[in-house]
């Protein structure tokens, strides 16, 4: 069937309340701020269509309710999650901390996916409390990319998307390959449905 | 406003709960009964059957018959609710518990909704060709027949795979099969759509709460959940839902109706639609409240909030309903995803709701949950508020109207006072200028006196003659009156009564007319003069023989009185009459400007219209009666009415003698005098109707006293 993508991924954005989900999400898809800005629907549901290695990746991300309350019952949200986007506040130490939770939270709902970690609000240095080398250093033994962005000034959050993309569409590329060399070995009949089933996600 | 929006869309609570009044929700399906009422009572109806159907068989034989039968169900139930939770075991089971797919078909066939969907089909593919419609129907029959042939043999999740597989299925078949080569791409995702969507309305009564599983029983303990939160308000959650304002209430009510739609779809993905209009409102409601982009964090526990308030029926049922049979790639991807795990979430979280989860002490939320606070809900009151409000703006919207209506009244009050004041001005104006004419009336009174006697003989014999003498008793009747004068004045006594009544009528009037001399002095004449009429006839009998006329004249001036005894519109009549007598040409026009008198004082407006229309009648009676009997004689009159002119130069000589401010006293005084001249022409009358005694209904009362 004549799409207008070739993959078509769904991205969370977790994190604590008020790191700035929401704007990540409102500056990527919309390149706007939420200043004073009013937008006609709520930034909940985005898609946007990025262009990664000339393949047309259609992005579908999930903004997610980051409350503690909420926590426990988010786990709907990871159904057919391709990748994760966990986000703290630089200027909120709190937030920082909450991320071991996160992951662990990513871990029980999810068997194999793909996460970045980002700092948001890195646009006022004087007030920035998680310094770069203490989530770097995090970042490393919990084997993530780290990105500080800034929603507000735009700092990051194209390239730090673009990121996560590639890494799903790595790995999904690579998940397909290994299929197709399972099933090079064994004798397969019905070759030619392969194609189409190529452009379903998970 | 609201109060005319809401109902229509909201059904009351307790007509939705069972019949048994178990607090549970009933169904239909189950004659009203919740899903336990309905089994008790379809066991009492088993039982009553199979008493009547093993009537032979003693009654100890079929209780213990009954009671084996109810401990072999409950041993099944607990079986299959054993076996439920093993799925391995669950094949078994669920074939015994029915097998009539027989019966399903049937049912299926006589689906409303699928032929509804058929027609829809053709009209919106049959340019596809009939290859694609056959084959779209040959997919669809397997499919159901499948589903259908599963049904009992297959847990529910099961079949919810095999649904997943035909979608999947068609989707391969619809790309790659030569008969849809012609069909473009967006036709060939709506007939997937359709594909969906037609099974699953076709299927709708076997998948959706399917009596293999236990989401019934889900949903009425969701239900009941909710029920017991319904203490929980937009700031437990700490949404920033404003509960008090307007707009925000109604779009809140558009979500909540927007969901509690959902239950009555019946393809996954018109209840998905349904979802995702609630879940817009939502943000539309957040937008309204926060005036910006709204995120999840805000979202979620709005959508929550609105949960709670719906307390949507079957939800339960619908969520896996949706989840189970829904295409999963529409689940997992989209708008209607996203709100859909939304709404997920929302449920999960009430569920799971405790007192961490709202930011209270455990003890607070117990308390609240058993109902030991019972918090006025900022909700409800508001709502009340709101319709409070509501009502208060609209009866503010009627009292605006209502005080434009009272300015306009009263702007025409004010104008109608200023009209009545004129109209005084003027009535006074012209009062004064006719009583400079006015007082003609004295003279005639001593001449007609010596004239009257020769006249009695005659009188009796009056009433013998009928229609026979009419000719002669016209003769009779200009000699009548002086026979009558002293009959009369024993009558006339009575009419002084009515007379003095009059005056005093018209002395209540005056006050508003404010002419205190003048009336007097006019009603005095007036009872004189009462008709314009006898005026001239007195003027026009007169050139014949003075005495007779002015006896004739009077003989008018009785019919008048007689015609209007009871009314005080005599006294207006009358007061009309002096202006005729005064000036003969414009007596017909004058009613017109004092019938505005009338109308200053509302009390007399009524009455004084009729007396208008009387004059003419009054006038109007001659002729008819004329025409009837009377005709020679009043011919005669209409012959002598045009001699008055030199009358009323005789006439006229006196009246200058006569200044204003003496006629009250002359008038008075002389009213005796005049009535004595005036009522020997009252015989005249009755000499008239005596003639015509054949027809008394016609005259009134008056005058037969007279002639009595």
């Amino acid at each position: 069937m004549a799409r207008d993508y070739d993959h078509l991924f769904k991205l969370l954005i977790i994190g604590d309340s008020g790191v700035g989900k929401s704007s990540l999400l409102l500056r990527f898809s919309d390149n706007t701020f939420t200043g004073s800005y009013i937008t006609t629907i709520g930034v909940d549901f985005k898609i946007k269509t990025v262009n990664v290695n000339g393949q047309k990746v259609k992005l579908q991300i999930w903004d997610t309710a980051g409350q503690e309350r909420f926590r426990t019952i988010t786990s709907t949200y990871y159904r057919g999650t391709h990748g994760v986007i966990v986000v703290y506040d630089v200027t909120n130490g709190e937030s920082f901390a909450n991320v071991k939770r996160w992951l662990h939270e990513i871990e029980q709902n999810c068997d194999l996916v793909n996460k970045v970690l980002v700092g948001n609000k890195n646009d006022t240095p004087e007030r920035k409390v998680v310094l770069t080398e203490d989530a770097q250093r995090f970042a490393d033994t919990m084997n993530i990319q780290l990105f500080e962005t800034s929603a507000k000034d735009n700092i990051n959050v194209e390239e730090m998307f673009m990121a996560i993309t590639r890494l799903v569409l790595r790995s999904k590329l690579e998940l397909i390959e290994r299929q197709n060399f399972t099933q090079n070995d064994t004798v397969n009949l019905r070759k030619t449905n392969k194609p189409g089933k190529k452009n379903k996600c998970c | 406003m609201y109060a005319t929006k809401q109902p229509s869309l909201r059904i009351k609570q307790a007509d939705l709960e069972c019949k048994n009044g178990c607090g549970y929700y009933g169904n239909a399906d189950w004659e009203g009964y919740c899903s336990k009422c309905f089994r008790n009572h379809m066991d009492q109806e088993r039982q009553k059957k199979s008493r009547q159907s093993h009537a032979e068989h003693s009654r100890a034989h079929v209780s213990g018959f009954s009671k084996f039968e109810e401990k072999k169900r409950q041993q099944t139930d607990k079986k299959n609710k054993y076996l439920k939770s093993l799925p391995v075991f669950r094949k078994s089971s669920s074939a015994k518990e029915s097998g009539k797919p027989e019966k399903y078909i049937d049912m299926r066939q006589a689906n409303p909704d699928a032929d509804k969907l058929l027609a829809e089909f053709i009209s919106s593919y049959g340019e596809w060709g009939e290859f694609v419609r056959k084959d779209f129907f040959k997919c669809v029959q397997s499919f159901t027949t499948k589903i259908l042939s599963e049904l009992d043999a297959k847990p529910v999740e099961d079949l919810a795979e095999i649904a997943q597989n035909y979608y999947n299925l068609y989707n391969n078949r619809v790309n790659s099969n030569p008969v849809y080569q012609a069909v473009t791409s967006e036709v060939r995702d709506e007939l997937l759509d359709f594909f969906e969507r037609y099974c699953m309305v076709s299927l709708y009564r076997f998948l959706f709460c399917p009596p293999s599983t236990n989401d019934e029983e889900k949903d009425l303990t969701i239900q009941d959940r909710i029920r017991k939160l319904s203490w929980v308000n937009a700031h437990h959650l700490d949404c920033c839902i404003s509960e008090t304002s307007i707009e925000v209430r109604d779009l809140v009510y558009t979500a909540i109706n927007d969901l509690l739609g959902m239950d009555s779809m019946k393809a996954p993905q018109e209840k998905l639609t349904c979802v995702v209009r609630c879940c817009r409102s939502v943000v539309e409601v957040l937008q309204h409240c926060q005036g910006g982009p709204v995120s999840a964090d805000e979202f979620l526990p709005a959508l929550i909030f609105v949960v709670l308030k719906a307390n949507p029926a079957r939800l339960k049922s619908n969520i896996l309903y949706v989840t189970r049979f829904c295409n999963d790639s529409r689940l997992m991807q989209g708008e209607a995803g996203y709100y859909f795990t939304n709404l997920c979430c929302a449920v999960s979280f009430i569920e799971n709701l405790t007192a961490e989860s709202l930011n209270m002490s455990e003890q607070e939320f117990q308390a609240y949950m058993s109902g030991e606070i019972t918090c006025v809900s900022a909700w409800e009151s508001a709502l009340v508020a709101c319709e409070g409000m509501h009502q208060l703006c609209e009866h503010l919207a009627l009292l605006k109207g209502l005080s434009e209506r009272t300015t306009v009244v009263q702007d025409g009050t004010q104008k109608l006072r200023e009209d009545m004041q004129k109209l005084k001005d003027e009535i006074n104006e012209k009062v004064t200028s006719v009583l400079e004419k006015t007082p003609l009336i004295i003279k005639p009174r001593k001449s007609p006196i010596p004239l009257s006697k020769e006249d009695f003989p005659i009188l009796p014999p009056s009433p013998i003659p009928k229609v026979e003498d009419e000719p002669i008793t016209q003769n009779e009747d200009n000699q009548n009156p002086p026979h009558n004068y002293y009959l009369q004045n024993l009558s006339m006594s009575q009419i002084n009564l009515l007379d003095s009544t009059k005056n005093k009528l018209q002395l209540d009037i005056t006050p508003c007319i404010k002419i205190p001399n003048t009336i007097p002095v006019q009603s005095s004449q007036s009872t004189d003069f009462l008709s314009p009429s006898p005026a001239h006839e007195n003027k026009s009998i007169d050139s014949l023989t003075p005495d007779d006329n002015s006896y004739l004249g009077l003989s008018k001036i009785n019919y008048e009185i007689d015609f209007s005894d009871l009314s005080a519109d005599n006294s207006i009549a009358e007061e009309l009459t002096t202006e005729k007598c005064k000036s003969p040409t414009p007596s017909f026009t004058t009613p017109d400007p004092f019938s505005p008198v009338g109308t200053s004082c509302n009390i007399m407006q009524s009455p004084l219209v009729p007396s208008n229309a009387s004059l003419p009648a009054v006038i109007e009676v001659k002729p008819v009666k004329r025409d009837d009997f009377v005709l020679p004689f009043l011919e005669n009159i209409s012959k002598q009415t045009a001699e008055e002119t030199l009358l009323d130069k005789l006439e006229e000589a006196p009246i200058i003698n006569l200044p204003s401010p003496i006629k009250p006293f002359t008038s008075e005084y002389s009213g005796f005098s005049k009535q004595g001249s005036k009522i020997p022409s009252i015989p005249c009358n009755t000499g008239d109707f005596s003639s015509l005694n054949l027809s008394q209904s016609s005259l009134p009362s008056c005058s037969k006293e007279i002639i009595d």
